[in-house]
């Protein structure tokens, strides 16, 4: 059983699944492309940070370490339903989402069987945040 | 009942944003768990199961703070929720839609549409002092009592006459018509002589049975301060009947006379007979619109 590590500079803690089987070597390749993006994209202005994560792999980067969990829940919750209501609506496949709080916003989004989520302040550019994210 | 008012007209809304953009394929609004208003196309337990997802969401959204709105991106199509007011729009559209002209068509009419709502509402009835003039009838609205002087019965009018509200090219904004003229020729030319009318207020209120072996079967009764109101703002002219319409968009004119039961002054109500509510397929508790006829 392989077990599968994100390693990244600035990523708080480290999420492993140790049932789920190792991804194809592609997958592992997109999760680095998408992990290196995301650290550029960490230091762009407004930028609070992200939640990257595919099968077997997370890697977390938030300026409040002490909200990690509150922030993992959410991005699952988001991408869930997001799908929930795409299917009621018969809209197809999400392919991302863009979510605007009071405070915040966070785009999500998934890319080859990656789940992203990048929250950020209201003022952030997000479009131009998802034009680096996408492939 | 406070949601039923902003449903009449949110529906119509609704179904004229999907007129002004066939891209919207589907749209509908919810408030507190419920669904107000749904375009033809949206199905009620789609709609339903959609905000229980958004709720889903919603409830976890502290990092964040309170959702002012989703959009959620697709293989083939796009969907808004975005919070307006106290209400949540929901917008469905095709990927090929313009999202700007979407979203400028709903974030602009359904503020006004909501806005303009809240000002019909029977709650928010001026509270202004209106001089009244005396009424001639000093019982109770349920016994007969002979035509006032002012208002012209004709006993052998048909209760029903859709037809003749093509007469009124007035209209309210916020309020409008669920059936489109289907006669226009029916429209009587207008006379450039007439001196300039303020457009006829709609007044929105709740059925209640009108009954009694001399009720008359023709005329409603309404609020002597709504009464009031329609004299101060026509003056002279005379108001002699009401165009009521039901919220399934059924209209009918009617005579009128104002309640007498002080218990049901300023209640927001009109009393309405049986016969009245058939037509207009309405029924006690529900909501009607009604506005004076100007002659």
């Amino acid at each position: 059983m392989a077990k599968k590590k994100s390693a990244q500079e600035s990523a708080t803690p480290i999420f492993v699944d140790e049932d789920e089987i190792a991804a194809p070597e592609e997958e592992d390749q997109t999760f680095k492309d998408l992990n290196e993006k995301l650290a550029k994209i960490r230091k762009n202005r407004g930028v609070i940070g992200y939640i990257l994560r595919n099968t077997t792999s997370a890697t977390i980067d938030l300026k409040e370490p002490e909200k990690i969990v509150e922030y993992a829940i959410f991005s699952s919750q988001v991408l869930d339903s997001s799908q929930e209501i795409s299917n009621l609506l018969e809209t197809g496949d999400v392919e991302n989402v863009l979510i605007e709080g009071k405070d915040n916003k966070v785009l999500c989004m998934k890319i080859d069987g990656n789940k992203i989520s990048i929250f950020m302040e209201k003022d952030a550019d997000d479009t131009d945040i998802q034009k680096q994210i996408s492939p | 009942m406070e949601n039923e008012v902003y449903a009449f007209a949110l529906k119509n809304t609704l179904q004229e944003i999907q007129n002004a953009c066939p891209d919207v394929t589907s749209n509908f609004i919810f408030k507190d768990g419920k669904i107000i208003a749904k375009n033809k196309n949206t199905d009620k337990e789609t709609a339903t199961q959609t905000m229980e997802a958004f709720d889903a969401i919603a409830e976890r959204a502290d990092p964040i703070g309170d959702l002012e709105n989703i959009t959620i991106q697709s293989t083939e199509g796009k969907i808004n929720i975005a919070a307006m007011e106290d209400f949540y729009l929901t917008t469905v559209s095709s990927k090929e839609a313009d999202e700007k002209y979407v979203n400028t068509l709903t974030r602009i009419l359904i503020p006004i549409v909501i806005k303009l709502s809240e000002k019909i509402q029977p709650a928010t009835l001026d509270n202004e002092t209106i001089t009244t003039e005396p009424e001639p009838e000093p019982e109770e609205d349920d016994a007969y009592k002979p035509p006032e002087e002012n208002f012209d019965l004709n006993e052998n009018k048909p209760e029903n006459n859709e037809t003749e509200e093509m007469d009124q090219p007035e209209e309210e904004p916020a309020m409008p018509e669920p059936e489109p003229a289907e006669e226009p020729e029916q429209y009587e030319p207008e006379i450039d002589d007439e001196p300039l009318l303020p457009d006829p207020p709609v007044t929105q209120l709740i059925v209640e049975n009108l009954g009694g072996l001399l009720v008359p079967s023709d005329t409603v009764r309404v609020d002597q301060e709504v009464i009031s109101r329609w004299n101060e703002l026509f003056g002279d002219n005379k108001i002699k009947e009401v165009e009521v319409e039901a919220l399934n968009g059924k209209t009918t004119r009617c005579k009128f006379k104002n309640i007498k039961k002080s218990k049901d002054t300023g209640k927001g109500i009109v009393k309405m007979p049986e016969k009245i509510q058939l037509t207009l397929e309405t029924q006690q508790g529900e909501l009607v619109t009604i506005k004076p006829i100007i002659e």
